[in-house]
């Protein structure tokens, strides 16, 4: 399929950006945020746009490590979560993705709140509640495995150790069916989402062990890990594991 | 103001894409080739799963 301009411009900043979060899950560093720097023009559209598509992942090096971001990574983050609220009519990914983004800037954010007596709101919260989870039930207990699949590996960023929330429940009472889609994945070679799946299935209890994730993870990475984002999710898998995940 | 027109397509353009991979839709499968399964093979050589040559065919004449 041809890809617009701004299209590949996207991809190709995600990817610089994916990079750099693998680099820092590897070697345990801060994220550098490539091409970040200039946030005031077209470019910098472009550049916050990234983040939001790489979402709450760009800063997970630091949930799980712990160590504090950057100030200055930080500061794009929350102008990101700032710059796209969803809209109410938005899709459940998009909304739990910006939900993922604001627990995670709560969670990280720990400079001084503005005492100003005009904003009085929790720093970098955007508007009404940043911990309430969205309004959308029962959406992935409807879906079948292969949408449960697809759907999770797009909201792979909300797979962190000792995250809860209902996208995590959802599947947690399905690990056999992320298990069917991981496979499925694989089979038809979409290493993003066989890679998303897996990280996934670290977490969950119930994976059979006949699925052999650890090989298959690693297979995920042989073949797709040229791809950067492939490449965040087997990491993160990798580093979950080592902390203590089940798998 | 075309360079002004320009911009605001181009950012308008970064908007649409960026719905689309906030949502993406499931991309078509394709199917591995010889050298990819050659490759889990390899990977899988100490776990369980079992990847077979074809059955050996008795040659005619």
């Amino acid at each position: 399929m041809e890809q617009s301009g701004t299209s590949a411009l996207l991809q190709g900043a995600v990817q610089d950006l994916a990079s750099d979060v693998v680099s820092a899950l590897r070697g345990g560093d801060h994220v550098r945020m490539s091409g970040t720097g200039a946030m005031d023009d077209l470019e910098g559209s472009f550049a916050l746009a990234a983040v939001r598509v790489l979402g709450a992942d760009l800063l997970l090096p630091h949930v799980l490590f712990p160590t504090p971001p950057a100030p200055e990574a930080l500061a794009v983050f929350r102008r990101t979560v700032e710059a796209f609220p969803p809209r109410a009519d938005a899709a459940p990914t998009v909304k739990w993705s910006h939900w993922a983004m604001s627990r995670t800037l709560m969670r990280l954010d720990t400079s001084p709140v503005d005492t100003s007596p005009v904003d009085t709101s929790p720093v970098g919260a955007p508007a009404g509640n940043p911990t309430a989870e969205p309004d959308v039930a029962g959406w992935l207990d409807e879906a079948t495995w292969q949408v449960l699949t697809h759907q999770l590996a797009v909201l792979a960023p909300l797979a962190v150790l000792g995250e809860d929330c209902a996208v995590a429940r959802a599947a947690q009472r399905r690990p056999v069916d992320v298990a069917r889609g991981f496979v499925r994945a694989v089979r038809r070679r979409d290493w993003q989402q066989a890679a998303g799946a897996g990280r996934w299935l670290t977490l969950l209890d119930g994976v059979p062990e006949t699925l052999g994730l650890e090989a298959g993870l690693d297979f995920v990475e042989l073949m797709g890990g040229s791809d950067p984002r492939v490449a965040l999710q087997v990491q993160a898998a990798r580093v979950m594991r080592a902390a203590g995940a089940l798998v | 103001m075309p360079s002004i027109d320009k911009a605001i397509e181009d950012i308008t353009g970064v908007r649409s894409d960026l719905e689309a991979a906030l949502d993406p839709a499931e991309p078509d499968g394709v199917y591995r080739d010889s050298r990819e399964c050659a490759a889990l093979a390899l990977l899988s050589a100490d776990t369980k799963l079992l990847l077979s040559p074809p059955t050996p065919r008795p040659k005619k004449g």
